[in-house]
């Protein structure tokens, strides 16, 4: 398929809204297909709304409701995470969750959390209070006992949605941002064409992968309701000194309405503390504010004691789509060629295989040409190497000066990578969308050194000039005109 | 016995004069001059300088430190990657201003929320971060910034000193003392920044205020046994203050290594 040049009319097989971890897993696996596809995204990069602001735990399914598609799907994803995130270039830890009771009442509480785990199929033990310090000696000395889930994994939520996006577009899935639908034109009970600022694209089937506006898009096409809003989470982030001392994921007991705070060790050392689950009004809202951090910091200092404040590196809120229903993948009942990935709250990286394999074959069911393989296609994306933690930065010299060019001290990022991004077939269109792929200006000082360095090295990749290049979205530029 | 020193600036360099004549030491900065903040013209840089190579020490600028294990240094330039078995480690790597997460900040992500290097740096080149600023802080970031928005055509600067201005700001800047910055309001770009019960509004919030050591080696981010730590606080910095924390880390080493009665 000829790569899209983002003007005049296309024709597609199969169309997918929503460039969220969701849509760009379901673009990935249909990028291994003959069918030609695209992928129409809203924000200027693939992973901007809840797949960007998530714990990046990629769970073994041991607290989904069993029987649930959910459980279904997110157990069926877990044994592949090894594989997956190898050929996707994607860090990723199978490190295991202990969820700690520090009362006697939450203890009581472990049972259940055991028994669920099973039902799912999921590995899961009560450990005693010195046996859970044993595994990981972060947790408080006050903790009675604990459920030990060896199967959760960590992963790097950011660099897995655009390793999707990498490789489908590499497998010739025209992959357009800055493309918010603006109408879907309908034939009969058929979607034929979807609108975007950046064309009009003809199409014989479309996904709805939209997240958050998920609901927008199928009203759009007269399809079935459901009804979406956002689940606002705030998060710490603390540094890499004390987040790679951590061996396990530390959580609470999960309560009905909430699956609880977390200290979560991510993939590049830093240490995650959060979500809350708010219900907000606007998807916009994505403001942080001193109450609500106190709480998630009180929640998650009473678990692990040796968190400090003072280790904060980055404070932030992001959006979940909670919905009703809960994980409406189909059909639509009304819109032939409609299939929803929609209503995917919380869990969506931890089944973003699973559910891409499900939509492809419910778009095979609807008689979409998405049944031939591709012998051709890629299977894997060229792994990037990292000077950080690299043992051997030599070879790393020998294989591009640059290497030698640390622009990003914090986070020991080179201008080797930062070309290496910007070079991507999803390439980074702002300093945002570079540190999701690089980390370049993400450490603890947060782009205090660097940013103005990597702002002129994004420029010279862009061809824009300095004060042109965007933040985030293209409005929001690092500077003003002078 | 062989010591690694990170930073050239003048703790740094005033260390490496202090003990290279009687250890190894070899001085790394990321930068491709010696002078740290206080510049590479400024006469105790050129004099530290001049002492510590005549003293045998060894100067690797453009060379970027990035991990200390096992009595190793890994370094690495353009030319290359250096490893140095060492046995002591002197971070010497100079401060920036404290982080929107250090300072507390609550509110949305805006753009032109900057920190003041950043917006120095910018403006050095003709970016303005905007041009009604606001800069946080009192001491010489803020000062620095201040001066570097102005010149770069800001058309309103207004300071907020939340332990007040220890430096005299340009003429034409407002000065709000006392208040502590709370939340940023605005989106896509910033449209006030709240300190207190006051508003202020702006389209650039510049953050100078506080201070906290850059420390990016792996392995002596954190005290470490075999790692002293040379990276004064003081706000305005002196180069006699810098110079005082390189002898004290001198002395640190020298106790560390034992080797006292030596010197």
């Amino acid at each position: 398929m000829p790569p899209d040049d983002g003007h005049g009319r296309r024709d597609y097989d199969v169309v997918v809204v929503g460039g969220g971890v969701v849509g760009c897993a379901i673009a990935w696996r249909l990028g291994f297909t003959t069918a030609r596809v695209a992928l129409v995204e809203a924000a200027h990069d693939v992973g901007e709304g809840a797949s960007k602001g998530n714990t990046g735990i990629a769970t073994c399914g041991a607290d989904c409701a069993p029987g649930t598609l959910e459980a279904d799907l997110v157990t069926r994803s877990s044994p592949r995470w090894e594989e997956l995130c190898t050929s996707l270039d994607t860090p990723w830890r199978r490190i295991g969750t202990l969820a700690v009771a520090m009362t006697a009442e939450e203890e009581r509480g472990l049972a259940h959390l055991r028994d669920q785990a099973h039902e799912n199929g999921c590995r899961a033990d009560i450990v005693s209070g010195d046996e859970a310090r044993a595994l990981e000696p972060m947790i408080a000395p006050g903790a009675r006992a604990a459920v030990h889930i060896p199967d959760d994994g960590i992963v790097d939520s950011l660099r897995l949605t655009i390793g999707y996006a990498e490789l489908a577009a590499r497998n010739g899935v025209a992959v357009l941002t800055g493309a918010r639908v603006t109408d879907l034109e309908l034939e009969d009970d058929r979607i034929s064409a979807v609108r975007t600022p950046r064309g009009r694209l003809t199409t014989r089937f479309v996904v709805n992968a939209a997240g958050l506006e998920a609901g927008r898009i199928s009203a759009l096409a007269g399809g079935d309701e459901f009804r979406m809003w956002p689940r606002q989470g705030q998060y710490w982030l603390l540094d890499r000194e004390l987040g790679g001392r951590f061996a396990k994921i530390v959580g609470g007991v999960p309560t009905e309405v909430t699956r609880g705070i977390y200290c979560v060790p991510t993939t590049n050392g830093s240490l995650l503390l959060g979500p809350t689950a708010v219900d907000a009004e606007y998807p916009g809202e994505k403001a942080v504010d001193a109450d609500t951090l106190d709480a998630v910091f009180a929640a998650a200092h009473r678990l692990v004691p040796s968190v400090r404040r003072d280790q904060a590196i980055k404070l932030f809120a992001a959006n979940r789509p909670a919905s009703d229903p809960v994980y409406r993948v189909g059909r639509d009942a009304r819109v032939a060629n409609l299939v929803h990935a929609a209503g995917i709250r919380s869990t969506g990286v931890s089944s973003s295989p699973a559910t891409a394999d499900l939509v492809h074959s419910l778009l095979a069911d609807a008689g979409a040409p998405v049944e031939d393989e591709d012998a051709s296609a890629e299977r894997s994306l060229p792994p990037l190497p990292r000077l950080l933690g690299n043992p051997a930065p030599e070879r790393l010299l020998d294989l591009d000066p640059r290497y030698g060019q640390v622009v990003c001290a914090c986070e020991q990022v080179t201008a080797a990578e930062i070309a290496a991004a910007c070079a991507m077939r999803v390439p980074p269109r702002s300093l945002d969308a570079l540190r999701k792929r690089t980390r370049a200006a993400g450490g603890r000082c947060q782009g205090t050194v660097c940013l103005a360095g990597v702002s002129f090295l994004l420029s010279l990749h862009m061809g824009m000039q300095p004060w042109e290049i965007p933040v985030g979205e293209p409005e929001a530029t690092l500077g003003v005109a002078s | 016995m062989t010591v690694a020193i990170v930073g050239a600036g003048i703790s740094g360099l005033a260390c490496a004069a202090e003990l290279a004549p009687g250890e190894r030491v070899e001085v790394f900065d990321r930068i491709p001059v010696a002078g740290g903040v206080h510049g590479w013209r400024a006469s105790e840089t050129v004099s530290l300088q001049r002492a510590a190579v005549r003293a045998g020490a060894a100067l690797r600028l453009g060379v970027t430190a990035i991990r200390w294990e096992g009595g190793q240094l890994l370094a690495v330039g353009p030319d290359g990657v250096y490893r140095l078995t060492a046995a002591a480690l002197v971070v010497a790597a100079g401060t920036r201003p404290l982080t929107r997460a250090e300072l507390g900040l609550a509110g949305g992500r805006p753009a032109g929320v900057v920190p003041a290097p950043v917006a120095c740096h910018l403006a050095e080149n003709g970016l303005l971060a905007g041009r009604r600023p606001c800069v946080v802080g009192g001491g010489d970031w803020a000062h620095r910034a201040c001066h570097e928005l102005l010149a770069a055509g800001a058309t309103s600067v207004t300071v907020l000193a939340p332990d007040g201005v220890r430096r005299a700001m340009p003429d034409g800047v407002d000065v709000v003392e006392g208040l502590s910055p709370v939340a940023v309001e605005g989106g896509p770009r910033v449209t006030a920044l709240i300190a207190g019960d006051e508003r202020i509004a702006c389209d650039a919030v510049v953050l100078a205020h506080g201070l906290a050591p850059l420390r990016n080696v792996e392995g002596a981010v954190w005290d470490a046994p075999d790692v002293v730590h040379a990276q004064p606080l003081d706000d305005p910095a002196t180069v006699a203050g810098a110079r005082e924390a390189g002898l004290r880390a001198a002395a640190a080493v020298r106790t560390l290594l034992g080797s006292e009665a030596a010197a």
